[in-house]
């Protein structure tokens, strides 16, 4: 059985009857015959403002001069066409699909479990770093175009076996129409991402996409932590991330404020001028928005460490900082038992050392190849910012 | 921190406990395996737990965070499953399983239907979930508890009780408190007066639907977790909870 019919740009298309997600706010449809793209259609008709929004979008098209290698996909799934019902009501809007398994929601890097089914044999701290780096890449140039990402969290952020990054929810993006000079704002937000004057209510702004990408490239770097996880000690109510963020209590800056869960990564894996600017953003940086790491800052620091990564020779998937004399994950697993990169093995012998087993890397070419990329662009992106 | 609550995690599960810091989001099954459910409805509950299951494990998002239970009422008593197991009622251990690790469990139908005690052991279930992970340091999200029945409280003999109204005032305590947003459904032949004690427990997010869209409603409380993770407000949940009321596909909103 299909589903609804719509017009994208006047050529009718079949939707799916079930759609791929369903939030709720818009679901997204595959097309028939098209796998190439979907078509998100909201729940209550959108309003003049969005239609508007939208018309605008399909004149502009952001990021399009930097370069890319062929297997780079788009850092945005931009709006490609108007979806309109049979009488040219406006509905939703058309983008190209970045669908599992090719392309994986954020937040699938976060637990051991899913890094081991979706990336398997790659997603080690090397590979979370260069995703850390594209993200605050792909900020930097948004904010670069004038862009503010305003919704910017784990689940709308998809990443690729090659560690590419792609921002799926477009039309929330708030930017000034150059135009007309009318301001499109965003008016969703994500509050386990959301600086304190967001959860206010406040507009979205650089600087809080910038709180967001703090918190986000703190998660890559910890295989998954959040910098405002912890319940406080002596706290009566419930105690959630959010709250955390609004009172500004991070463990990374302030762990005697919180019960810390016995997982918890320890924030010195993070190389010492990452962690200088983490502590920025989850100290004065939570209530001062000017005090927040810009994503540039951001950048510039991941790029020094992307070089200079450690392999372990104990373990596979087991990289580090050059600031570490020895592998963190293996200490790690020693004390507690708990490898974050390789799933459970057999139970050891108290005391036996554990079994090499590192296999070749598969990915050496494509790192030097990753090398290489990355100075051409940071050279692009450092004379287009400077 | 002082629990009044044992840690109750088995050793094969401490290594899931250790993935990651991330804020906990509590769900329960509360269903009824009474006899009335017996033949098709439950067969189509668990194919639909087993379809929702194999979802749940490819969702990225939820897996990250959701814990599963399962509370059954039927037979002569109320049940809680951990996964596929249904633990000792004496047992300390948690029924709760990350949902990446969450296998449904097969259920059967017979007995009585103690509708009462099946919601009593929830809400028991989740005040000892959240006290044991605020007690590691873990956040949680206000959890979701999702009643399904298709009949009227019992006691234990199968007479029909009024006993159940003793959970009305606990209820909109609770839910003043957020301390968890409870779903009341009914399903299949539920009779008026079923409607009325399922609209009694959860004025706002009960429904009586026609059949038994077992799937749908799962998919219905995955969507809830999704808006929970996302910080949405009460109205995004009023919002998402009548579309699925009304049966209708998404896009016909």
């Amino acid at each position: 059985m299909s589903g609804r019919r719509v017009f994208l740009d006047g050529k009718a298309v079949t939707l799916a009857e079930q759609p791929l997600k369903g939030g709720g706010q818009a679901a997204v449809f595959p097309v028939e015959g098209d796998a190439g793209i979907v078509v998100k259609i909201y729940r209550d008709p959108p309003g003049p403002d969005q239609e508007r929004r939208l018309a605008r979008m399909l004149t502009m098209s952001p990021l399009a001069a930097r370069p890319t290698d062929a297997n780079q996909p788009p850092e945005l799934a931009w709006p490609t066409a108007m979806a309109r019902g049979t009488n040219g009501e406006f509905l939703g809007y058309a983008m190209r699909r970045f669908g599992e398994p090719r392309h994986v929601q954020l937040v699938g890097l976060f637990t051991r479990v899913q890094r081991l089914k979706l990336f398997p044999d790659r997603a080690d701290w090397r590979f979370l770093l260069g995703v850390a780096w594209n993200l605050a890449f792909m900020t930097a140039r948004m904010h670069h175009d004038n862009l503010v990402i305003g919704d910017f969290s784990s689940s709308n952020v998809v990443v690729d076996g090659n560690g590419f990054v792609t921002f799926l929810d477009c039309d929330s993006i708030a930017f000034t129409d150059p135009a007309t000079g009318e301001l499109f704002p965003c008016l969703m937000h994500t509050t386990d991402y959301s600086a304190p004057e967001r959860q206010a209510g406040g507009p979205a702004t650089r600087q809080s996409d910038d709180f967001a990408l703090a918190v986000l490239v703190y998660q890559l770097l910890t295989a998954g932590n959040h910098p405002f996880g912890g319940v406080p000690h002596e706290s009566t109510s419930e105690s959630t991330v959010k709250d955390n963020i609004a009172a500004s209590i991070s463990y990374v800056v302030r762990p005697e404020m919180v019960i810390i869960p016995r997982g918890t990564v320890d924030p010195s894996v993070l190389p010492p001028e990452l962690l200088t600017l983490a502590r920025a953003a989850f100290g004065p940086g939570v209530q001062t928005p000017t005090a927040r790491p810009q994503a540039e800052a951001w950048l510039r620091a991941l790029d020094k460490e992307r070089g200079q990564v450690r392999s372990c020779t104990v373990r596979p998937l087991h990289t580090y900082g050059s600031h570490l004399p020895t592998c963190p994950w293996c200490t790690r697993a020693s004390v507690t038992g708990h490898d974050v990169f390789n799933g459970p093995r057999p139970a050891q012998v108290p005391g036996t050392p554990p079994t090499p087993d590192q296999p070749p890397s598969p990915y050496a070419g494509l790192k030097v190849l990753g090398v290489v990329l990355a100075v051409i662009m940071l050279i692009v992106i450092l004379a287009n910012l400077g | 921190m002082h629990s009044e609550y044992p840690p109750t995690l088995p050793a094969e599960y401490a290594d899931i406990e250790f993935e990651n810091n991330a804020q906990r989001m509590p769900l329960v099954l509360c269903l009824d395996t009474s006899s009335s459910m017996a033949g098709a409805p439950i067969q189509a509950l668990n194919t639909a737990l087993a379809e929702w299951t194999r979802e749940l494990h490819d969702d990225v998002s939820l897996s990250y965070s959701v814990e599963v239970a399962v509370v059954t009422f039927g037979g002569q008593s109320v049940g809680a499953w951990r996964g596929p197991h249904l633990l000792d009622p004496r047992t300390p251990t948690s029924p709760f399983i990350p949902a990446h690790a969450f296998q449904a469990p097969q259920l059967t139908a017979a007995g009585v239907t103690l509708m009462t005690e099946a919601l009593e052991l929830s809400m028991h279930i989740v005040a000892a979930r959240k006290a044991e992970l605020r007690a590691s340091g873990l956040q949680y999200y206000r959890p979701q508890v999702c009643l399904v029945t298709d009949g009227l409280p019992t006691d234990p003999t199968g007479h029909l009780t009024d006993s159940w109204q003793r959970l009305i005032p606990v209820l909109a305590e609770e839910q003043r408190s957020r301390r968890f947003r409870l779903y009341a459904i009914g399903v299949g032949g539920i009779t008026d007066r079923g409607e009325q004690v399922l609209q009694a427990f959860a004025p706002k997010f009960n429904a009586r639907l026609q059949g038994f869209p077992f799937r749908e409603l799962l998919q219905m409380m995955s969507a809830s977790a999704n808006a929970e993770q996302k910080g949405a407000g009460d109205e995004v949940f009023e919002k998402i909870f009548s579309q699925f009321k009304t049966q209708r596909p998404a896009w016909e909103a």
